[in-house]
């Protein structure tokens, strides 16, 4: 484990609960809900996961203009016992990196329970409430969390990253639960900032974090009001809109002109 | 990294029979195939995490159910007082995305099947795979064995439509064989055990094909039944092979009727069919480029899903 993590604190742990995220989602809302929550609670990082096993490190990728490096770092507020990992999913050993991952948050953290976040695109319109989907590896843990206003998720096909480690914490006897929160799919390229309220909200009630979401209340009215604004200038968008508003579906057409509309409206990508 | 076993068979000097996905699925059809004629009983498995990402994930009812890895399982079967062990993957390691096992993952894993044969005794194991040549689909494919010691090339040459290297016209008796039925032989060769790939032919304009090709398994499974001095009902995989050909016969058909393919290669197909085997040589750099040009392309435009389920 010690060629593996850099460790740079050795903070005293109580009896956190595990907060896992992941760099590349729809909507942008796992790595969001992460820095978000790590500003807030200002979570400090205290280990780095050596990236050279796990990457193929031929140089950098440039996204947006700046050159991106894979990184995995784990963080604790001891305010909240809160641990947190932000990390590039892995392109090779991904059972060793994952195995990891837990085992360090079981051995040296004595974590209690893991949460993992991510998104999941639906065909559900921006201004329809974001259901948050959730998978459980045990049983006595979907009971504990039932209360939390939590949707049973039933899936056959191919894993996500989080649906591994869930499985690797349940062979470790670990309880998690993989949270899969609703995007419109006309907002995947960009951020869905209702979802990642929606999401911080939960884990606010949670773990009793006393989080200030005004300003997320604040982005998610702005993004409605140019979107709306789109709506006026563009009957066509507006019909598909109030068709998914209506519970209708689209067609591939039709979703493939909303995507491209409301990407360029609001600018995806430039920011 | 580890095996799991569910049982421990007592077992003497035996044969263990390898498979894996390839061209043609020739080996994994031949080796899953006798393995299920003799209802070998499986007793153990090689933990598939340290070698593959899983291929399917179930969630029901809000809770994780299972998540599927490629398998990489063993099996016994005692055949007239003769102990044989089966090892069928499902899938090859391969560290840098390749359809053929290599690096250190294949390396390890050769090891392991190697490890678990000479737990159980073993003497000598037999892999199996494709032999891309200039052949028809109409034609009865040989079989070429490549062992892994001089002293076996000599009862090599006593099985039945079988073949060396250096008997292929205009080859000499060099050749490579690629993933881990080359690697386990090799791996073998190092710690001294007996390992020979028994590799069916295949004619070269449909090595990318998605379809199996059991008329090549046939011919492998028929040199291996022969080896053991087995009487076994091949009728079904003969069935299958005529269906498979009838179906390559239409592919062909329609390639040539809608001019997908230009005439010359077609003409090259269309040769093939009137010649014997043994007077047809190895494919040569140009005639490859041809195909890959050509009907490869055709053929990963409708992807390569038979694989994982056999």
């Amino acid at each position: 484990m010690k060629d593996i993590f850099k460790f740079s604190q050795q903070p005293k742990f109580e009896n956190p609960s595990l907060i896992v995220g992941w760099n590349k989602d729809a909507g942008q809302l796992s790595p969001r809900v992460i820095e978000y929550l790590n500003k807030k609670i200002n979570g400090r990082s205290f280990c780095d996961i050596e990236p050279v096993d796990f990457f193929s490190l031929v140089g950098v990728a440039v996204e947006k203009d700046i050159a991106q490096f894979p990184e995995g770092k784990f963080y604790y507020c001891e305010k909240s016992d809160l641990v947190i990992f932000k990390g590039s999913e892995p392109e090779f050993e991904r059972y060793r990196f994952l195995d990891a991952v837990s085992d360090l948050a079981q051995h040296h953290c004595r974590i209690k329970h893991l949460y993992t976040i991510n998104s999941t695109i639906s065909s559900i319109a921006h201004t329809n409430s974001r259901k948050i989907f959730a998978v459980f590896n045990k049983t006595e843990f979907q009971k504990e969390l039932r209360g939390y206003d939590l949707e049973d998720m039933n899936w056959q096909g191919t894993p996500a990253i989080s649906s591994y480690l869930l499985w690797v914490a349940q062979r470790k006897d670990i309880p998690g639960v993989s949270l899969w929160t609703q995007i419109p799919f006309y907002l995947a390229a960009g951020e869905d900032f209702q979802a990642i309220k929606q999401t911080l909200s939960f884990l606010d009630n949670r773990f009793n974090l006393e989080l200030d979401l005004k300003d997320m209340d604040e982005q998610t009215q702005s993004q409605n009001a140019k979107i709306d604004q789109l709506r006026q200038e563009d009957t066509e968008i507006n019909r598909c809109i109030g068709a998914l508003e209506s519970g209708l579906s689209l067609s591939e057409e039709e979703q493939l002109g909303l995507i491209k509309a409301v990407s360029e409206f609001l600018e995806f990508g430039k920011s | 990294m580890a095996v799991k076993f569910y049982k421990e068979p007592e077992l003497e000097n035996s044969i263990m029979f390898c498979g894996w996905p390839g061209i043609g699925n020739i080996g994994i059809l031949a080796i899953d195939t006798l393995k299920g004629l003799l209802r070998a009983q499986e007793f153990g498995e090689i933990e598939p995490w340290d070698f593959f990402d899983p291929y399917s994930v179930s969630i029901e009812k809000g809770l994780l159910k299972s998540l599927e890895f490629p398998s990489n399982k063993f099996y016994f079967q005692r055949i007239k007082d003769r102990d044989l062990l089966f090892f069928i993957g499902q899938q090859q390691p391969s560290e840098l995305g390749t359809r053929y096992a290599q690096g250190q993952k294949a390396y390890q894993m050769a090891n392991l099947v190697l490890d678990v044969a000479e737990k159980f005794g073993c003497r000598r194991v037999y892999t199996s795979g494709a032999a891309v040549t200039k052949i028809h689909h109409t034609a009865k494919p040989r079989v070429w064995a490549v062992p892994n010691n001089q002293n076996l090339a000599k009862e090599i040459k006593q099985y039945q439509n079988t073949i060396l290297m250096s008997e292929i016209e205009g080859r000499g008796d060099q050749g490579a064989i690629t993933g881990l039925n080359g690697l386990l032989l090799g791996v073998a060769r190092k710690r001294g055990l007996e390992a020979v790939c028994l590799m069916g032919e295949i004619p070269y304009y449909l090595q990318a094909a998605p379809w199996p090709y059991p008329k090549a398994s046939k011919s492998v499974l028929e040199v291996i039944t022969g080896i053991l001095g087995l009487k076994v009902d091949l009728s079904a995989m003969e069935e299958l092979g005529q269906k498979i050909e009838q179906q390559i016969e239409d592919f062909l058909e329609s390639l040539y009727n809608t001019e997908a393919i230009p005439p010359e290669v077609r003409d090259e197909i269309e040769k093939l069919r009137y010649i014997e085997p043994t007077e047809l040589g190895p494919i040569t750099e140009e005639e490859q480029k041809k195909i890959m040009e050509h009907i490869d392309e055709l053929f990963d435009q409708g992807g390569r899903t038979d694989e994982r389920h056999l």
